[in-house]
């Protein structure tokens, strides 16, 4: 299920808020394990197999690793076998299709490739559930004895199929007594309900043009057509991602839970390594907590560094998607964060720091093209009309889509930099402001919710990005 | 106050919660929506196998969103906020100052090939008749003048109309109506709310058609026009939902007082009703109000007319048609109307071509760009001697 449908929103919500502020904590945890199952099957009602043995198996391997807390061989293989289950169902149901497509044609071989469809979350699950038996083995956390409990954790349907991918860690704590008050309720509206806004209002909206332009061709289209169509890519990925983070994480409040945050207003980042200090926080950090720093990071030399940076980077393009565009996606930031790094940074830190946004924009812009093509031939097409090369500065069909589209362009733009926050503060800041700001809040969020309903209503066009991951 | 402002917001956010899906689900249930011209959803069946193949799920979900509390207005609304925030489309319709246009598809050429190339084969296999075609543009065609600033447009009459025209035979006439119907742009030629022509549309086609077919075509005064309603909102309405743009007039054109037929017998695929008019009024009380004129589209409609000759023509079309046919029966003895679109491809010789002294084509270009019906009629039309 998503979170921006009716069906999500007005029935299996109410129904799980009501039940769950009603009830006596100590079944609060089943309630939400209930929840997390009904809607974790209601988008996959097959393979909910999966994640329930993986879960058990890390679970397991938890107790080993606790138990046998002076045995370091047991330990390891305890946590070798958890990993194990985790990446084998990963790679069995995410790459094996890849795999096995390029062994064939690598070695002119004729394997049957299976097809399997992705269990929707699997990425993100699998890594939320490897860092608990991981950071055990570091002994970074307590163990979870309770299985339902561990369950409940991995299960937890605000961030279970799209992220944000949140450790262990961030809840153990909570897993066992947290709050639940019309406070935090109301922190998590306002969180919710932005990210519901920049979901239907923006993403969906923006993301129809770049559907449109997608299935143009690309030798064809002119200059600005061709920008016009990748940045509403470069905005329906951020609101689409950055809007189910901020309903996940205003979901998370509601029920008492305080997830990391995801996203930072990343498009205004001042160079590509601040972008991904910014951008899906939480898929950064598993990254580099559990596969640069444990390769050594940086404190082995300057090869071992380059080398693990790539490693790094091509895992995060290749956890994207199973395919050689994601791999090159990721590359690509690989050898610009070197670049950045060895070169370009005391040169960068010089410059004003609107050319150094634009600086980074543009080659997010790029690695989104690279993103989102079905080819190297597609983007490198989509780069050519988008630099000029043979076609139209501007076409009457550029023109058209321009004014339609300009009033959600310019709201995606000025909601991708931190002016809303910059007002917020000066209006709260005095007196007879800050009451404005917060009578008007509720009416604007009112507002807010009906205008959402009304396209959720309507919803002809509400694909969700992030499942295939 | 950011307390108060939180127990604001998280009041008003679980009352929304529970007054929009309590006042869904003790709403009435409508089985049907007339203005999307659809069945809605029932309540899915569960079972092991509608949850394992997913169907439970989304049945569900359509069923929610397809009964949802004061569903239309939801929609309504959003179109103005759409419209508001600068589109000029919903839902492929053009939003214009006084009419709502079609955004046309990309023609098909693949399918105008194969119907072409069907009426080409027709009319090599059945000599007897005579062979017309006419293309009649759609309002999208004749108006491109009011479409919002660059917007994309298929040139309908360079595009559709004229390449088929350049694609037919030569036995077979192709009867070019677009001169008249654009120099009558500025009159009452098209719905304003629905993709079909007017009564008037029809007459300027049948005034340039009716000589091709070899009569003098009846002047405008000799008609009666009857305004059988002017509250029609065709499916353009239904597509866009906008309501901004004045309902429509279903004007009836009649000779004398009477009808001039002696019956109208309408054959459905599984029973035949006869009329001793060309209008079933009993539609003029429904959305569908266009479907007064020849009783909707049917597989097959026999007309035979007071006109003492032994003219017969035999109409092969959509439902541009069905308010063009009424000023043809004032000129033959009988009419046969097929629409292919619901005649099955095991209905062999449903009538036998050469009893005809004339075989009309009449399709509008938005339909026929997208068509693929015509290409039936080499399994449809057999030769047997």
């Amino acid at each position: 299920m998503v979170f921006s449908s009716l069906t999500m929103i007005y029935v299996f919500l109410p129904i799980v808020l009501l039940l769950y502020f009603l009830s006596p904590n100590r079944v609060k945890n089943l309630i939400l394990l209930v929840a997390g199952l009904i809607f974790y099957a209601w988008g996959e009602p097959v393979y909910i197999w999966v994640m329930i043995v993986s879960s058990l198996v890390d679970y397991l391997a938890g107790l080993v690793i606790h138990k046998y807390n002076d045995n370091s061989k047991v330990r390891k293989i305890a946590l070798i076998i958890s990993m194990t289950v985790d990446l084998g169902f990963l790679t069995i149901f995410k790459y094996s299709g890849f795999f096995i497509a390029n062994i064939n044609s690598l070695l002119n071989l004729n394997i049957p490739v299976p097809e399997l469809s992705l269990p929707i979350g699997i990425s993100f699950y699998t890594f939320q559930s490897m860092s608990y038996t991981i950071d055990l083995y570091w002994r970074k956390i307590k163990v979870q004895k309770n299985f339902l409990d561990y369950l409940t954790y991995v299960s937890l349907f605000p961030q279970l199929v799209a992220g944000p991918i949140v450790k262990y860690e961030h809840v153990q704590n909570e897993i066992h007594e947290r709050k639940v008050n019309i406070k935090l309720v109301g922190e998590g509206t306002n969180m919710f309900i932005k990210g519901l806004a920049k979901k239907v209002l923006l993403a969906n909206n923006i993301g129809a043009l770049w559907t449109e332009i997608k299935a143009m061709d690309f030798g064809e289209i002119s200059v600005v057509t061709a920008w016009i169509g990748i940045l509403s890519f470069t905005f329906q990925i951020y609101y689409d991602f950055s809007g189910y983070s901020d309903m996940a994480i205003g979901l998370g409040k509601m029920l008492g839970f305080n997830f990391p945050k995801n996203f930072d207003h990343p498009y205004i980042s001042k160079s590509v390594s601040e972008f991904w200090r910014r951008w899906h926080i939480t898929m950064g950090s598993w990254f580099r907590d559990y596969v640069y720093i444990p390769l050594g990071g940086n404190r082995k030399g300057k090869f071992r560094m380059v080398i693990n940076t790539f490693i790094v980077w091509a895992l995060t393009g290749f956890w994207h998607g199973a395919g050689w565009n994601f791999i090159l996606w990721g590359l690509f930031y690989g050898v610009i964060l070197m670049v950045e790094k060895v070169y370009l940074k005391q040169f960068l830190d010089k410059l004003p720091n609107l050319i150094r946004m634009l600086y980074t924009f543009i080659l997010v812009v790029i690695g989104w093209v690279l993103f989102d093509t079905s080819s190297l031939t597609e983007a490198g097409q989509l780069l050519k009309a988008m630099f000029g090369f043979g076609n139209d500065f501007i076409d009457d069909y550029a023109k058209y889509q321009l004014s339609s589209y300009i009033v959600v362009f310019v709201a995606c733009i000025l909601f991708s930099t931190d002016i809303r926050e910059r007002v917020t503060r000066l209006l709260i800041d005095k007196k007879n402001t800050a009451k404005l700001y917060y009578y008007s809040l509720p009416i604007l969020q009112l507002a807010t919710m009906i205008v959402c309903t009304a396209y959720l209503v309507d919803a002809t066009y509400n694909p969700f990005l992030y499942f295939r991951f | 106050m950011r307390l108060k402002q939180l127990k604001v917001s998280a009041l008003m956010f679980l009352i929304l919660l529970v007054v929009l899906p309590l006042a869904t689900a003790f709403s009435k249930k409508e089985t049907r929506s007339e203005m999307e011209n659809r069945t809605l959803a029932k309540f899915p069946k569960l079972s092991l196998k509608s949850i394992k193949d997913h169907s439970f799920m989304d049945g569900f979900e359509e069923y929610i969103s397809d009964h949802f509390i004061a569903r239309i207005n939801w929609i309504e609304l959003k179109v103005d906020v759409e419209l508001l925030i600068g589109k000029e489309e919903i839902n492929d319709i053009y939003i214009t100052d006084d009419m709502l246009i079609e955004k046309l598809e990309e023609p098909n050429y693949q399918e105008i090939n194969k119907s072409v190339d069907a009426i080409n084969s027709l009319a090599e296999r059945f000599t007897n008749p005579e062979y017309f075609v006419l293309i009649a543009p759609t309002s999208a065609g004749i108006y491109l003048d009011k479409l919002p600033n660059n917007a994309p447009q298929v040139q309908q009459k360079e595009e559709v109309i004229d390449y088929i025209y350049g694609s037919l035979s030569e036995n077979i006439t192709s009867i070019d109506v677009y001169s008249n119907l654009y120099t009558a742009k500025d009159e009452y030629i098209y719905y304003r709310n629905d993709h079909h022509w007017t009564s008037l549309g029809a007459y300027y086609a049948y005034n340039s058609a009716i000589q091709k077919l070899g009569f003098t075509p009846i002047s405008y005064n000799k008609f009666n026009i009857e305004h059988a309603s002017d509250s029609f909102k065709g499916t353009f309405y239904s597509k866009s939902l906008y309501n901004g743009i004045k309902s429509d007039t279903i004007d009836i054109y009649t000779m004398d007082k009477s009808e001039g037929i002696q019956s109208m017998v309408v054959n459905d695929g599984t029973s035949e009703t006869t009329f001793d008019t060309l209008y079933d009024r009993s539609y003029l009380d429904t959305k569908d109000k266009y479907a007064t004129f020849l009783s909707e589209n049917n597989p097959i409609v026999t007309i035979t007319t007071n006109v003492e000759n032994d003219k017969k023509i035999l109409v092969i079309k959509d439902s541009y048609a069905n308010c063009f046919i009424p000023f043809l029966s004032e000129h033959y003895n009988e009419i046969t109307v097929l629409d292919l679109r619901y005649i099955g491809i095991t209905s062999e010789n449903v009538v036998n071509i050469n009893d005809y002294n004339q075989v009309l084509f009449l399709y509008n270009a938005s339909t026929i760009a997208q068509d693929e019906n015509l290409k039936k009629m080499n399994d449809i039309f057999t030769v047997t001697e």
